[in-house]
Order: C-alpha cells, then sequence, then structure tokens
C-alpha cells in the first residue's frame, strides 16, 4: 500500500512538473515581449508605446481588415465544409479517406509555393481575379481546411447523423431544413473550435496577405518591426488580446441561442 | 378497406436478397408487428415503407396512391427510431413542434397541437426540458408524440423498446398500445421479442431470413404454427422429429414412443419422417387429469421461472419441456425421478417443414 501512495504521489509530482513546464514555455515569451513593450520611455515601464500603436491609423486599418478576411473565412469554411463532411458521413463513406488527405494537404505544401501558384493561375485571362479579395479569402478557407474539416468531422461523429437526418425527413423536412435546423445546430461547439483556430492562423498569416497585396495585419507588423522597436512587441500583446477578446464574442454569440452545449454533450453518448 | 398494401416487395443490397416476395395488405387502425431474429430483414421492410430504401421490385400503396418511389418527406409516415432520434438541440415542445413547423401551421395552431400532444404522452411537466434531461422512456414518449403530432397516416416503430429496462419497456408498451387504440391510428411496430409481438398486436408477421413465414393473429400464431420456424420463434415449443406408424388412427413414433395426434395424417404414408411441435403448457402430470397421451418419462431439470415452473422430461429419445403454474402447495418431483406425463392428443402438432 506504502508502495501505490508513493507511486501515485510520483505521478502527480510529475503531472504538475510537464504542466508547468508547458506554461513556462508558452508564457515566458509572451511575458518577456510584454515586458520589452512597456520599456518604451528611458528608465521607466510606461504604456506609450500601447498608446502609439492605438494611434496608429495604419494598425487599426490593417487590424480590422485581419478580422474582416477572418470572419469571412469562418463563413466559407462553415458553408462549403459542413455539407461536405455531412454528405460524405452520411452518403459517401467511400469518399471519406481521399477527401481526409486532400484537407491534409495545406500542411504538406509550403504556403510560398501555394501563393507562387495562385498567382500564376489567376493572373491572367479568363481567371484574372488576383486582385479580388475573393481571392484571398479563398486561400484562407484552404489554409484553415485541416482545422476547420476535422473539427466537423469530429463533430458529426458525436451526433448521430443518420439517424437524426431520417427522424427530419420523415417529418417532412427538406435537405436544407435539416442542415441548418438539426444538424448545424448540434455541431455549434465543434463548430466554434474549428473557428477558433481559422481565425488565429488569418490573423497570423503572412506570407499570402503580402503577395495577394491586401491590408492585413501580419504584414504591416513585419513592416513595423524594421521601423521601430517597442511598438511591434506593444502591437503583438494587442493582438494577441485583441484576438483571444474575438473569439471570445464568437464563442459567446455562438452559446446564446439555447442549450446548445449541453445538448452536443448528451447528443455525444 | 386496404389501408396499405405491400405487394411482391423485394430488396436486394449488392446482389444479397434481404428481403423477399413480402405480401401484406394493413386495415385501417391495426397494429402490425414483424417478428424475427436479428437480421432477418424487418428494419429493412419498415424502411420501404418510410422511403429510407426503394424496393428493388414489387409495390407500396397507401390509400390507393402509389408511394414506392416517393421521397421520404413527401410520404406521411411517421417514425420511431429505437435510439428516440430526438433533435438534442431542441426542447421537448420545439421537437414535438417541429414537423407542424415544416408544414408551416401557425404558431397558435402549432401550441395548440403541442399541448395536446404532451397531454397525450403525459410531459406537459417537461415542456421546456432538452432531451438530454428526460429518462429514456420519457425521451420515447416525446418521440412518439413527435411523430403523431404530424397525423401521420402510417406510424412506423422499428424496435422502439429494445434500449428500455424491463419495467418501463412493459409499461410503455401499453402505453403505445392505448394511445394508438384511441387515435385509430395504423401501426407497425418491428421487434424480435416474441412476447411483445404477441401482447401488443392486432396482427403478427413472422419473418425469417427475409420472407414472410406465416401471418396471423398472435392466437394463429401461438396456437397453431404452420412452420417449424414459427413453432420455434414464438414461444417455447417443443420440436421433435417422429415417424408416421398409422396414418388412419394417427398414430407416431417418436423416439421410440407412440404418441396419438389429431392432426390430419391420413395422406401421409407409414413410415415417413415427419416433425411435430406440442407447447410446453400442454403437457401435465398423469396425477392431474389423464389425456390421449400417457408416456413415460424420467424427469432432467426443473427451472423456476417465477409464475411458471418449467421441468424439463426425457420420454424416450426425445427430450421436452413442460411449463406447469407455480404455486406454494405444488410438489414437485426430484431430478432423476421416473414420472408419467399426459397431454392431449390436439396438442401434438404436426408441421409443415
Ligand atoms: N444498407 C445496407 N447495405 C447492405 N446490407 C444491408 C443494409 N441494410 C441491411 N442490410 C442487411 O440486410 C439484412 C437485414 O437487415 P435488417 O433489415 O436490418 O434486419 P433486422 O431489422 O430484421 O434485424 C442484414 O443481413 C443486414 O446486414
Ligand atoms: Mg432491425
Amino acid at each position: 500500500m506504502n508502495l501505490t501512495t508513493v507511486k501515485k504521489h510520483g505521478g502527480k509530482i510529475w503531472a504538475w512538473f510537464w504542466m508547468i513546464l508547458g506554461i513556462l514555455y508558452f508564457f515566458l515569451p509572451l511575458i518577456a515581449t510584454f515586458l520589452f513593450s512597456l520599456r518604451a520611455k528611458l528608465n521607466v515601464l510606461s504604456f506609450t508605446a500601447y498608446q502609439h500603436v492605438f494611434n496608429d491609423s495604419n494598425f487599426v486599418y490593417n487590424f480590422s481588415y485581419s478580422v474582416l478576411w477572418g470572419v469571412l473565412t469562418i463563413i466559407v469554411g462553415v458553408l462549403i465544409f459542413v455539407p461536405t463532411a455531412y454528405l460524405i458521413r452520411l452518403k459517401l463513406p467511400q469518399f471519406r479517406i481521399p477527401v481526409e488527405f486532400i484537407t491534409m494537404l495545406p500542411f504538406v505544401i509550403p504556403a510560398i509555393v501555394y501563393v507562387f501558384s495562385l498567382v500564376r493561375t489567376f493572373s491572367q485571362p479568363p481567371l484574372l481575379i488576383v486582385d479580388s479579395p475573393v481571392l484571398l479569402v479563398a486561400a484562407y478557407t484552404v489554409l484553415s481546411m485541416p482545422y476547420m474539416y476535422s473539427a466537423i468531422d469530429t463533430g458529426l461523429r458525436a451526433i448521430d447523423v443518420r439517424t437524426l437526418t431520417e427522424a427530419g425527413q420523415s417529418l417532412g423536412a427538406g435537405w436544407g431544413t435539416i442542415l441548418f435546423r438539426i444538424i448545424l445546430p448540434n455541431i455549434r461547439v465543434a463548430i466554434l473550435s474549428g473557428a477558433f483556430l481559422s481565425f488565429a492562423i488569418v490573423i497570423g498569416e503572412l506570407i499570402l496577405a503580402q503577395y495577394l497585396v491586401k491590408p492585413a495585419f501580419a504584414p504591416y507588423m513585419t513592416y513595423l518591426i524594421q521601423q521601430k522597436a517597442y511598438e511591434p512587441a506593444a502591437m503583438a500583446i494587442i493582438s494577441f488580446a485583441l484576438t483571444w477578446a474575438a473569439m471570445g464574442v464568437i464563442q459567446f454569440i455562438g452559446r446564446g441561442s439555447g442549450g446548445g452545449e449541453q445538448s452536443q454533450i448528451a447528443g455525444g453518448h | 378497406m386496404t389501408h396499405l398494401a405491400l405487394s411482391r416487395i423485394s430488396k436486394d443490397f449488392g446482389g444479397a436478397t434481404v428481403v423477399q416476395d413480402f405480401n401484406l395488405d394493413v386495415k385501417k387502425g391495426e397494429f402490425i408487428s414483424f417478428l424475427g431474429p436479428s437480421g432477418c430483414g424487418k428494419t429493412t421492410t419498415l424502411r420501404m415503407i418510410a422511403g429510407f430504401e426503394t424496393p428493388t421490385t414489387g409495390q407500396i400503396i397507401m390509400d390507393d396512391v402509389e408511394i414506392t418511389n416517393k421521397a421520404p418527406n413527401q410520404r406521411n409516415v411517421g417514425m420511431i427510431f429505437q435510439s428516440y432520434a430526438l433533435f438534442p438541440n431542441m426542447t421537448v415542445a420545439q421537437n414535438i413542434g417541429f414537423g407542424l413547423q415544416i408544414r408551416r401551421d401557425s404558431k397558435e395552431a402549432i401550441k395548440q397541437r403541442v399541448d395536446e400532444m404532451l397531454t397525450l404522452i403525459n410531459l406537459e411537466k417537461h415542456a421546456n426540458k432538452y432531451p438530454y434531461q428526460l429518462s429514456g422512456g420519457q425521451q420515447q414518449r416525446v418521440s412518439l408524440a413527435r411523430a403523431l403530432a404530424n397525423r401521420p397516416q402510417v406510424l412506423l416503430l422499428d424496435e422502439p423498446l429494445s434500449a428500455l429496462d424491463a419495467k418501463i419497456r412493459v409499461q410503455l408498451r401499453s402505453e403505445i398500445r392505448a394511445i394508438q387504440k384511441a387515435l385509430d391510428i395504423t401501426a407497425i411496430f418491428v421487434t424480435h421479442d416474441q412476447e411483445e409481438a404477441l401482447s401488443i398486436s392486432d396482427r403478427i408477421v413472422v419473418m425469417y431470413e427475409g420472407k414472410v413465414e406465416q401471418i396471423g393473429t398472435p392466437f394463429e400464431v401461438y396456437n397453431f404454427p404452420e412452420t417449424r420456424f414459427v413453432a420455434n420463434f414464438v414461444g417455447s415449443l417443443n420440436t421433435a422429429s417422429a415417424e408416421v406408424t398409422d396414418p388412419a388412427k394417427g398414430l407416431l413414433n417418436v423416439g421410440g414412443v407412440q404418441f396419438v395426434t389429431a392432426s390430419e395424417i391420413a395422406s401421409r404414408k407409414k413410415g415417413e419422417a415427419i416433425r411435430i411441435s406440442i407447447r410446453p403448457e400442454r403437457f401435465s402430470f398423469l396425477s392431474e387429469h389423464k389425456k390421449d397421451n400417457v408416456l413415460d418419462c424420467v424427469i432432467e431439470n426443473i427451472t423456476f421461472l417465477g409464475s411458471v415452473v418449467r421441468v424439463q422430461v426425457k420420454i424416450g429419445g426425445a427430450s421436452f419441456n413442460m411449463d406447469t403454474f407455480n404455486n406454494p402447495f405444488l410438489e414437485l418431483p426430484k431430478i432423476g425421478a421416473k414420472e408419467q406425463v399426459t397431454c392431449s392428443k390436439n396438442a401434438v402438432l404436426v408441421l409443415d417443414e
């Protein structure tokens, strides 16, 4: 009995050790950046750098655009991937493996390669849309695909898609109604987590926005790093806070309308 | 007078025939059960009526309209699933009102109908709860109300009680039957549980390996099984092989012992091999009342089943079960004891193979 106590104890200590190590690994750079951003004035800690950032209309402009791209990416992603994943679960299980493979491609194709092929393909007639924001959002949707698709698919796995669909059908519902009133609300938590990741990716994404020449946060920050010392650090912290705040809002909106989260848990067992 | 007709229905899944030449006429307000072992095609047949599967051949006609190839949401059928299939994101009231909303009924009409249904299933107090807050039995009642709210032409139930525990199962079973009778709605009920089918149905369709074995009232199916499968599957019937020894007198040789039967065997040849069946409750100890067959036996086993005691006896070369009602004064023989049992000649049924 003594031995097991020691063992259990040991296990606990190690669990704590790894957890604290993980937390340090994650937060130390953040804290360092934060402290650095407070040193804009010599020998005193101040929020001067933050004032500069908020007074910089370029920052507001670029960051707002990034938020817009993020939101559009989420909407487009949901509209494309929810019906796709649903259809595959319901009717085309033989396509599951190939489609899963395709959704993982953004992991193995470097962004720089992807953006060059985009520019090549879409900068000549009849596909002259390289300047359109449509191309940027489409590209972001592709980038976020591995996260969005697998989040949605996980959500669908947790509910009995087939039976819920059939119950809806026998009550007279068509496909649109089933998708939007039965399936979507029941995978809301899963969609939120996909949206969460997509949003973070879009906010931090540099290469696509830069090469497709669109206003966005990351290219602006890159530009600023070459000009200034403290402001980019402040901006990093601000963007971090804003991103989390935005995700909090998404979360809030998502949970606002009914017992979605609990019901999904209930649907899961 | 036929309300729902399945004629010559069959269904293949990639070459395997799962339902074969299925014929059934259902009258309005009838309660029909599909009874058979798992995998015999009950669900597939039900799903063809619901429109989730299309028959490979054959026709389905409801109220004189052919619906064989109609989409499920174009048919007016109510479906109850084993897993309840309530929409987890909707409250009880929203679940029940869902179909009415699809039909674009007015808000007041929906509310009125939902309240009516809540009263019917006795869950008025739970209108605003979510499905996960209800017990299994309550969830299944909500799903019943949801299906009935639309006033379907036929109610289809696929093993609706299998996920519930024994007590609730029996209770909900009679509740379903009572509601079905009160609303005079046609129902088709799939089950693999013979007791369930016998207790709830107007008629039972006994199925085996995709084919209909027998269609009849519970009384007919239980007392006059037409095939060996039905005899074995419905109730716990004894079957044994026998040899005709005197067709005119109805004499048989069963494992070296002579039996007399009231079944028609005059057309059989002497020496022909047949199969007979005898219900366990048709046997009794000789001490009670002497009948046509008096048989020496050895007690092999005794099982206490609550209201019934099942005694396994060996008569000649064959084993039979005998059921006798339990009572506190029952004097049971010991295992291995030599006894005599008796049964009337009309208890000895000859089966069509
Ligand atoms: N979609 C399908 N594809 C292939 N085979 C199926 C399909 N649905 C059912 N089957 C097969 O049909 C047979 C009958 O199934 P089912 O109707 O579900 O039986 P039951 O409800 O009587 O248990 C089973 O052997 C099953 O494996
Ligand atoms: Mg079944």
